[in-house]
């Protein structure tokens, strides 16, 4: 591991090797919130562990891995090597067939913004990412079918420094409160952005309606979008 | 949810093989069957989920002469988003404008909505605590429980869930067809309880294709408690078909959506204030509601007029 990498990400790092990935994956989280110290460490990354969910022994490539369960766990369903685009950024991941999308942002990649757990239903909608520019429930889609698709979540759209007046109009608008549902909202809200432009008040309470707010903010929701959207169309 | 194994199915007849081979589930856009996985509800877990998102060419929505053919992976967003279905299947596209949240439009499909399961509390209480009627069970714990959400139309086979599909009467009033990878089925044929699907299929078929009748004009109404995100209590559809008669459905009543013959024949003559009043009338002349669901009763009774008064 690079010599640069904080006690933050080395310590997500180490809870990251004991689930599913080794060492690399917490450098890549550090590229996904764009710190520059991650940045020099991603450049360092060399090669990727497969850990046995099971019984926890490393292999260094996938065949091996497969191998490793026909041989000492025969019938265990066998994890599946994935290629996941989060934010612009490649990664590969172990993956169990059955974990959504939801968990692997959260356990495997270390984003926590619209991974945290609230209804894990498809009720809610705190867990909206943006699958190929379209709103959609990471809990209710399964990570192995994400490959080769465009995932886009609450920490890329912070980092694009064309989206600062999105949040700038929720901090001033006090658009969240326990912020919670936040990350969810502000995913759907750059949707909207990019599909109206100039958003009216009903499109906007139409596009937010799968996403609750316990809170009950959702006035401000509509007030802050429609700030962003001036200033982002004012050249902001 | 437990471990299974995934498999990206080419074509439709090999998912179908595929799931013959073994204890397998499909899956489509996955809004249904992943809550079912993650809540355990169902007796039997399964060792394979397919998935059917990779089949080429299934997702379109064409104009084929006198019908609409849909693919059953057509998204239920871009059905109520589609020209075609607005003009021509009305009540269709006006069902799947107002299914669940924009999220879950985006994400669901058409074939999976018509094959989700019953959302009866009793048949989805987490970890398969209740062995109800459609577990194998031999009794309905709605009918002695709470069942302000049950039918109002008795029991089929022993069990009070209500159907929650909101396409579904559309596509009954429209007169659809669903193509499987084994038959055709009318939809009336197609929503029936069995086992733990609320429709026809066997384990290993699979949706490929709706065909919907082009309807001069079609009309869907639907309660539901919340306007965004909820299942209908009740909902509603009629259309006028090519014959100038009238065709009714209703969703939410019993547990599987329904044709109400008695109130297309009070509209026959055509359709006035009156006329509509007499089939809302008629349509619930038969109703036999639980304790709890009375209330339903009144709904459905609106909105059957509400509905006929659209297709005036």
């Amino acid at each position: 591991m690079a010599s640069n990498v904080s006690r933050r990400d080395f310590l997500k790092g180490g809870g990251l090797a004991g689930i599913t990935i080794a060492g690399v994956a917490s450098l890549g989280v550090g590229s996904v919130l764009g710190t520059e110290e991650a940045c020099a460490a991603t450049a360092t990354m060399t090669e990727f562990v497969y850990t046995c969910p099971v019984c926890g022994q490393h292999t260094s490539d996938y065949d091996a891995l497969v191998k490793h369960f026909d041989g000492t766990h025969p019938g265990a369903a066998v994890p599946q090597a994935v290629a996941l685009t989060i934010n612009g950024t490649t990664f590969m991941a172990q993956v169990e067939p059955q974990w959504t999308l939801r968990e692997t942002l959260l356990y495997a990649v270390g984003l926590t913004g619209n991974a945290k757990q609230m209804c894990d239903r498809g009720a809610c909608g705190s867990c909206s990412v943006l699958i190929d520019g379209v709103p959609a429930l990471s809990c209710s889609v399964l990570a192995v079918e994400c490959e080769g698709r465009q995932i886009e979540t609450s920490e890329g759209i912070a980092a694009d420094p064309a989206y600062r007046p999105l949040f700038e109009s929720y901090v001033k608008h006090d658009a969240s409160q326990c912020g919670y549902c936040t990350p969810g909202h502000l995913t759907v809200a750059k949707y909207i952005l990019t599909k109206y432009g100039d958003p009216s008040a009903d499109q906007i309470r139409a596009e937010l309606a799968g996403n609750i707010c316990r809170c009950g903010t959702y006035s401000r929701h509509v007030a802050a979008i429609q700030e962003a959207a001036a200033s982002l169309k004012g050249g902001n | 949810m437990r471990n299974f194994s995934h498999v990206d199915a080419a074509s439709a007849k090999e998912a179908s093989s595929n799931a013959s081979k073994s204890s397998a589930l499909f899956i489509a856009g996955g809004t249904d069957l992943l809550g079912t996985l993650k809540d355990e509800i169902l007796p039997s877990y399964p060792e394979k989920v397919i998935n059917l998102k990779t089949i080429g060419g299934m997702d379109g929505i064409r104009d084929e002469g006198g019908a609409v053919l849909i693919g059953a992976l057509a998204k239920i967003s871009a059905l109520a988003e589609s020209d075609l279905a607005i003009a021509h299947a009305t009540a269709l596209a006006q069902a799947c404008e107002k299914v669940a949240s924009p999220t879950i439009r985006n994400m669901a499909t058409i074939g999976g909505n018509i094959c989700q399961m019953h959302r009866c509390w009793y048949f989805r209480v987490p970890d398969n605590r209740f062995a109800c009627r459609r577990k194998g069970g031999n009794y309905c714990p709605a009918r002695i429980g709470d069942n302000r959400y049950h039918s109002i139309y008795g029991e089929q086979d022993g069990c009070y869930a209500a159907s929650s599909h909101d396409t579904a009467p559309a596509l009954i009033a429209l007169g659809a067809t669903i193509s499987t990878t084994k038959r055709k089925l009318a939809a009336e044929d197609f929503f029936v309880i069995n086992g733990i699907r609320s429709n026809a299929l066997e384990a290993d078929e699979v949706v490929t294709e709706i065909s919907v009748p082009k309807a001069a004009k079609s009309a869907f109404q639907k309660f539901a408690l919340r306007k965004s995100i909820d299942f209908p209590l009740v909902n509603c559809a009629a259309a006028r078909l090519g014959d100038d008669s009238v065709c009714i459905a209703l969703g939410g009543v019993y547990p599987s959506p329904v044709r109400i013959q008695a109130a297309e024949a009070a509209v026959a003559g055509g359709i006035t204030e009156a006329s509509a009043q007499s089939a809302a009338d008629a349509a619930v002349a038969e109703c036999r509601p639980l304790p709890k669901s009375g209330y339903k009763v009144e709904i459905a009774r609106a909105l059957v007029k509400r509905t006929l008064m659209e297709l005036k």
